[in-house]
C-alpha cells in the first residue's frame, strides 16, 4: 500500500565547474527536474550532499536557504514567471527586494541589466507588451540582477518558437563567454547543443557525460 | 526587505486590485462606521442624562410624612415636621439647601378686582434654591421677615400674569384669606421635574405669617411644617445626606431603634440612574450589532486574502525562488490585510462620525466626539486586520516554492 519507494535521483554524482555551460538532457521523469531544484536550492536531498559555491545546501534551515537562492542562483523558468502588473524594470530588480542589506541603486542595475539582454528601452513596459522571446529576455536579466553564481535555465526554449530559441541560446553562450556559469535543463537536443557539456539523464541516474565536441563527433 | 518596501508591495497589490479591495473594505467600513456611531450615541445620550443627574431636580429629596401608614394602637399619628429639624439639616455637609414649606389647601389670591386659585405656601428662603426657580424681579423671603412676620409675599410669573397682566406687581397688594399681603418679588416657574401639578400659580409667604395668620397651627407640633425639601452639592452622593436625615428625624420624632419610620423619603435619582442604564444597554446593544458587522466584514477579509493566495501562488512560489523568506511573504499578506483594514478603519469612522451626526440631530442628542469612541472602533477594525489576514498569510508563507511555481 504505497509502500514502494521511488528515488527521483539514485547514486547521482556530478561536478560543474565555475564557468561551464552545462545543459542537463533527458525525458520526462528522468529525474531532471528534481535536479535542477536540488541545484537552485529549492529542494534537499534525503541522502546526499548538495555543495554549490562551497556551501552544504542539504543541510540549511528555509531562511538560509532563501537567502543563498537570493545571492547565488539566478532562475529562469519556461513560463518566463513575470509579474504581469509591473514593468519590466520592476520584475529585473525584484530579487533585490529581498537582499540585505538594502540594494540602493535596485532600478540603475535592473535597468543595466536589461540593456545587456538587449531591452534597454523596454524597460516601462509591462510583460503583456512584450514579445514571448523579450518576456524571456527580461527574465533572464531578473536572473542576471542579482549577480549570481550560477544561472539556472529551467526549459528556457520550452514556450518559445525555434527562432526566437535560437536568438535566447545565443544570448545565453553570449553570456557565459563573460564568466557566468550556466546550467540548461531541457529535453531537446537542439537546446543542448548550444552548451559546452551535455550530462544525460535517465530513471533518475547519470547515463552519459560529454563535452559538446565529442557528442558532435 | 525592509517595513518600507513591504508597506510598499502591499500597498501596490491592492491598488492593482480596485475594484476588489473596495468591496472586500466594504464589510469593515460598514462595521466600524456602525461601532462608531452605535458607541458615540450611547456617550451622546448617557453625557445627557449625566447633565440632567447634575439638575436640580435628580439633586432634590422630598421628606414628606408617611400618611398610608397604618394607625395601629402602638403607633402615633404621623407627625409633621419642625423649623427645627430643618435647621439641622441644613448644616448637613453637601446640602445645597434645605428648605420646610408648610402646604395647605388650595386658597383664592386676590387683588381688589380679579382673583385666581392657587398654592399658597409657607416658606423660608431657601425655597427659591430648593425648588431651581429664579427671582425675576424683586426680592425673596428673608429670615427677618419670617422673624418679624412681615406680611409680605413673592409671587409667580403665572400670578403675575392672571392678576397684574403681566404689569410689575411690586409693592401692591394681594390677599389671602382676607389677609394682605405686599408683593415685594416675582419668581419664575420652578424647575418642571420637582413640582407636582399645576405649580405655575403660587404665592410665597414667610412660614410664620403663613402659619399664624393663614393655614393655622398644628395640634401636636409647635413651629410645624408639611414637608421638607432637601438639595445636595453637585456630585454629591445623596445617600450619606439621607443617611443623616433619617439619624436627625429619628431623634425629632422620638422614634426607637428598629422602629420603622413614620416618615417617607422621595427623590428622582432612581428613575435617572434607571434611565441612564438602559440607555447604556441600548447603546451595547447597537454596538453589538456593529461588532457582528465587523466580524462578517472581518470574515471577508479573511476569504478574499485566502483567494487571493491562491491566485497569487506561481507569484508567491517566484518570490520564494528569488530569496524570498517565509516571514517575507508572511508579512506581505498580513501588511496587504492590515492595509486594508486601515483604509477601511478610515473611511468607516468618517461615515460614521456622520451617520452619528444625523442620528443625534434626529434624536435631539448633543453630538459629541469621543476620541475613546474613535480609538476603540478603529483599534477593532486594526484588531480584524491582524486576525483575518494571519490565516491566510501563514497559508502563503507556507507553500512550496517547487509547486507554487507549478500552480496553474
Amino acid at each position: 500500500m504505497g509502500q514502494s519507494e521511488v528515488r527521483a535521483l539514485d547514486g547521482v554524482d556530478l561536478d560543474i565547474h565555475e564557468g561551464e555551460f552545462v545543459a542537463i538532457i533527458g525525458s520526462s521523469g528522468s529525474g531532471k527536474s528534481t535536479l535542477m531544484n536540488m541545484l537552485g536550492a529549492l529542494d534537499q536531498p534525503t541522502s546526499g550532499t548538495v555543495t554549490i559555491n562551497g556551501e552544504n545546501v542539504g543541510k540549511m534551515k528555509s531562511k538560509a536557504l532563501a537567502e543563498f537562492r537570493n545571492t547565488t542562483i539566478g532562475f529562469v523558468f519556461q513560463q518566463f514567471q513575470l509579474l504581469p502588473k509591473k514593468s519590466a524594470v520592476k520584475n529585473v530588480a525584484l530579487s533585490l527586494l529581498y537582499r540585505k542589506p538594502k540594494v540602493k541603486d535596485a532600478a540603475e542595475r535592473a535597468a543595466h541589466c536589461l540593456e545587456l539582454v538587449g531591452l534597454g528601452d523596454r524597460g516601462g513596459h509591462r510583460p503583456t507588451e512584450l514579445s514571448g522571446g523579450q518576456q524571456q529576455r527580461v527574465a533572464i536579466a531578473r536572473a542576471l540582477a542579482g549577480a549570481p553564481k550560477v544561472l539556472l535555465a529551467d526549459e528556457p526554449t520550452g514556450a518559445l518558437d525555434s527562432k526566437t530559441s535560437t536568438d535566447i541560446m545565443a544570448l545565453m553562450q553570449d553570456l557565459n563567454s563573460q564568466g557566468i556559469t550556466i546550467i540548461v535543463i531541457t529535453h531537446e537536443h537542439e537546446v543542448a547543443a548550444y552548451a559546452d557539456r551535455v550530462v544525460e539523464f535517465k530513471d533518475g541516474r547519470i547515463i552519459s557525460d560529454k563535452l559538446n565536441a565529442e557528442v558532435a563527433a | 526587505m525592509s517595513a518600507l518596501s513591504t508597506l510598499a508591495l502591499a500597498a501596490s497589490s491592492i491598488i492593482e486590485r480596485p475594484l476588489r479591495s473596495l468591496l472586500t473594505s466594504l464589510g469593515i467600513i460598514i462595521g466600524v462606521a456602525a461601532v462608531y456611531a452605535m458607541l458615540a450615541l450611547g456617550e451622546g445620550a448617557k453625557k445627557q442624562i449625566e447633565e440632567s443627574l447634575n439638575s436640580i431636580s435628580t439633586r432634590t429629596m422630598q421628606v414628606w410624612p408617611d400618611w398610608n401608614r397604618r394607625r395601629s394602637s402602638q403607633s402615633r399619628p404621623s407627625m409633621p415636621f419642625t423649623e427645627q429639624d430643618i435647621i439641622e439639616m441644613r448644616s448637613i455637609n453637601g446640602v445645597y439647601a434645605a428648605t420646610g414649606t408648610l402646604a395647605g389647601r388650595s386658597y383664592t389670591i386676590a387683588t381688589d378686582t380679579n382673583d385666581v386659585s392657587g398654592n399658597f405656601l409657607g416658606v423660608d428662603p431657601d425655597q427659591l434654591k430648593a425648588s431651581g426657580s429664579e427671582l425675576k424681579m424683586g426680592e425673596n423671603i428673608s429670615y427677618a421677615d419670617i422673624d418679624t412676620r412681615r406680611p409680605v409675599a413673592v409671587i409667580s410669573e403665572g400670578i403675575q400674569q392672571r392678576l397684574f397682566d403681566n404689569q410689575n406687581p411690586m409693592g401692591q397688594s394681594i390677599k389671602v384669606n382676607n389677609i394682605a399681603f405686599t408683593i415685594k418679588g416675582v419668581a419664575t416657574k420652578a424647575d418642571s421635574n420637582i413640582s407636582f401639578g399645576n405649580d405655575d400659580i403660587f404665592v410665597w409667604a414667610p412660614i410664620t405669617v403663613a402659619r399664624e395668620r393663614v393655614i393655622g397651627g398644628n395640634r401636636f407640633v409647635q413651629n410645624h411644617v408639611s414637608n421638607i425639601r432637601i438639595v445636595g452639592d453637585l456630585g454629591q452622593d445623596l445617600d450619606s445626606i439621607e443617611e443623616e436625615i433619617n439619624i436627625i428625624l429619628r431623634r425629632s420624632r422620638d422614634l426607637k431603634a428598629g422602629a420603622p419610620p413614620d416618615y417617607r423619603i422621595f427623590s428622582s435619582r432612581g428613575w435617572q440612574q434607571q434611565a441612564a442604564d438602559k440607555t447604556n444597554s441600548l447603546s451595547f446593544l447597537l454596538a453589538a450589532m456593529g461588532a457582528i458587522s465587523l466580524l462578517v466584514g472581518g470574515v471577508g477579509v479573511m476569504n478574499i486574502m485566502l483567494v487571493s493566495v491562491t491566485e497569487r501562488t506561481r507569484e508567491i512560489g517566484l518570490r520564494m525562488a528569488l530569496g524570498a523568506k517565509k516571514s517575507n511573504i508572511m508579512n506581505q499578506f498580513l501588511t496587504e490585510a492590515l492595509l486594508l483594514c486601515i483604509f477601511s478603519g478610515v473611511v468607516g469612522l468618517t461615515l460614521g462620525f456622520f451617520m452619528s451626526k444625523v442620528a443625534m440631530d434626529t434624536m435631539d442628542v448633543k453630538l459629541v466626539f469621543s476620541p475613546f469612541v474613535a480609538g476603540v472602533s478603529f483599534g477593532s477594525s486594526l484588531l480584524i486586520g491582524v486576525v483575518f489576514g494571519f490565516l491566510p498569510a501563514r497559508r502563503a508563507a507556507g507553500l512550496n516554492p517547487i509547486e507554487a511555481l507549478r500552480h496553474e
